[in-house]
């Protein structure tokens, strides 16, 4: 079956909205790595006073989808209060560009992704908030919640993919997955998990076991 | 699209020769006839089709009875490959193949271990040339056959077939040697007796013949089981309804590929070195995939556009309407990076770059300026977005 873009995905890979750098901003963050195949930096300048995203650049490695994702997620978050913004989804991404092929929905993931980072920087610099990031089976289920299934272009967990998250006193984590062993998805979903562990801090091995 | 299609895919798919149309015309409107004998028409069908099969042998310097038309080089692999197999399974039940092979071919492979064959995949150095010490250690006292890719399509590395041979002839029994010429066939010279090739796979739409059109040619003597079974008219390995019209694009194809072929030869080559001194020249941190230009395939490149994503650049292209390939893993449909380009020691960043150009007879020269005219603008955009190589510049 043919993977086609929507007529909005090509509009915003063509002509994105928000492309550069901005000097001396407020928050900045950096998600996805070239090993991965994509990557994506948001910069924000907030207004301290009302909490508005005043300006907002992205800077894109990656495919026609990771290109016009972040040009729509940063069209969205412009000009929205801090708290607004936050709550833009990776769904709601995709619905604004008319669709994602569901091999493609990950890009939607890393451009809602790297803009919640940004304000997490923002909040922690300007707020003093402190996040809990440490590694406990909600965060990790929440981490889960970004790796997305290209097959039917949904996350593991809402899926029900994941049948166990355990963690040991060594923090050693184990991940057992409901995913046939020659499922061609299987790599790549196995590729997502250990990126999204090894952000967390003095983590030990990750098994990842098919059940 | 305005502007005219410049189609840089060859490896891929080919359009069809005007000639080539024209020589089909009658055998899809007229002389819609099956072959025989006695009778006028029968028998004018058969002498098409032997005609047909000794244009062929004459470019493989072999007999025509050694030639079969196949439904596609997929199918002239499965013939091959599972009737050699099958028909030595007393002898052997061991094959050779290599990780750098082409999907097609590892398909095979992969189903007949499933019945109980046992495989060793050799590796390739970083321009994609097997390693022959790996061969000669994987040869088994039940070694039958040894497949290779001959252009490797990704890297446009052409094998010794040759070399292959001395190595497979050093073992105390025979071992076939198959080669998927399907991307060499018409770009490199083959002469399957000097090179001791006992069975090649050739794809007629690679050239500019028709789609859906395979050849085989497996040498007299060889033992090969039939694996399709059928009411048999003219080829043993290949019966049930014959595709004429195929069988003669498919001929005047190769008439055509083969009509000039030294003067076609130094064409490619001449485009090749015009795109590749373009292109890194003028387009700064471009990095060449497979082995330098007087040694690979005269009708292929591929070249790594550093810190930009193949699928942006693919599809930039193909807005101006120029036709490329790319080892991203965006463009996949499994998200994962072409496995050619991992086996051969590039990191996922290089494979995700990367572009192959292919050519067939239909490239221009100003065709390929238009693409690095195109590709100089799109490389120099994408990087704009790009947030890597930043601190180099």
């Amino acid at each position: 079956m043919a993977i086609k873009y929507s007529e909005l995905v090509i509009e915003h890979f063509k002509n994105p909205h928000n492309v550069g750098t901005i000097d001396n901003p407020d928050a900045e963050a950096t998600e996805g790595s070239p090993a991965c195949g994509d990557q994506l930096t948001v910069y924000l300048k907030v207004d301290p006073e009302t909490q508005k995203i005043e300006d907002i650049k992205f800077q894109s490695y990656g495919c026609a989808s990771n290109i016009a994702t972040a040009s729509i997620i940063t069209d969205l978050a412009l000009g929205k209060s801090i708290e607004e913004a936050k709550k833009i989804t990776w769904k709601q991404a995709s619905e604004e560009l008319g669709g994602l092929p569901p091999v493609k929905m990950h890009c939607s993931v890393l451009a809602v992704d790297a803009l919640r980072s940004a304000i997490k920087d923002w909040e922690k610099k300007n707020l003093g908030k402190q996040f809990d990031e440490s590694l406990t089976k909600k965060n990790v289920e929440k981490a889960l919640q970004k790796v997305i299934y290209g097959k039917v272009g949904v996350d593991i967990i809402s899926l029900k993919l994941v049948k166990y998250i355990g963690i040991d006193d060594e923090n050693n984590v184990v991940i057992e997955l409901a995913i046939g062993k020659d499922d061609s998805f299987l790599d790549d979903v196995k590729h997502e998990i250990m990126e999204r562990m090894e952000k967390f801090d003095n983590i030990g091995s990750v098994k990842i076991a098919l059940v | 699209m305005s502007e005219k299609e410049v189609y840089l895919d060859s490896c891929k798919t080919t359009k069809l020769a005007p000639e080539v149309l024209d020589a089909m015309m009658p055998f899809l409107k007229n002389k819609y006839w099956y072959p025989g004998s006695f009778t006028s028409i029968g028998t004018e069908i058969a002498e098409v089709i032997e005609q047909a099969q000794q244009t062929v042998a004459k470019t493989l310097n072999t007999e025509p009875e050694e030639i079969t038309f196949t439904s596609g080089g997929t199918d002239a692999n499965n013939i091959a490959i599972q009737g050699i197999m099958q028909a030595n399974k007393e002898r052997g039940k061991h094959f050779i193949c290599s990780t750098v092979s082409h999907p097609s071919v590892l398909a095979v492979f992969q189903g007949l271990e499933k019945l109980g064959f046992e495989g060793t995949y050799i590796s390739a150095n970083k321009d994609g040339y097997l390693d022959l010490d790996e061969l000669r250690d994987a040869i088994r006292p039940d070694t039958v056959l040894a497949a290779f890719t001959h252009v490797n399509h990704i890297l446009g590395a052409v094998q010794d077939a040759k070399a292959i041979r001395k190595i497979l002839d050093e073992a105390d029994q025979k071992i076939y040697l198959f080669m998927d010429s399907c991307e060499a066939y018409t770009k490199v010279p083959i002469d399957v007796q000097d090179m001791g090739i006992d069975a090649i796979s050739i794809s007629a739409h690679k050239f500019n013949g028709p789609k859906g059109n395979g050849i085989l040619y497996t040498k007299k003597g060889t033992k090969i089981r039939q694996t399709q079974f059928g009411i048999t008219r003219v080829f043993k390995l290949k019966p049930g309804a014959i595709n004429i019209p195929g069988i003669v694009g498919s001929a005047k194809a190769v008439e055509l590929a083969f009509k000039d072929f030294d003067k076609t030869i130094a064409y490619y080559r001449e485009l090749q070195k015009l795109l590749y001194n373009q292109l890194l020249s003028r387009i700064p941190d471009s990095i060449l995939n497979g082995p330098p230009l007087g040694e690979r395939s005269p009708a292929h490149l591929n070249v790594t556009f550093r810190y930009i994503e193949g699928e942006a650049i693919m599809m930039m292209l193909d807005f101006e309407n120029i036709h490329v390939d790319t080892g991203s893993a965006c463009s996949s449909e499994n998200l994962k990076p072409n496995y050619i380009m991992m086996n051969t020691g590039r990191t996922h960043e290089e494979s995700h770059g990367s572009v192959r150009f292919t050519f067939d007879r239909f490239v221009t020269r100003e065709g390929i300026l238009r693409t690095v005219d195109v590709l100089e603008r799109t490389v120099a955009e994408l990087r704009r977005r790009s947030p890597l190589g930043k601190k180099e510049s």
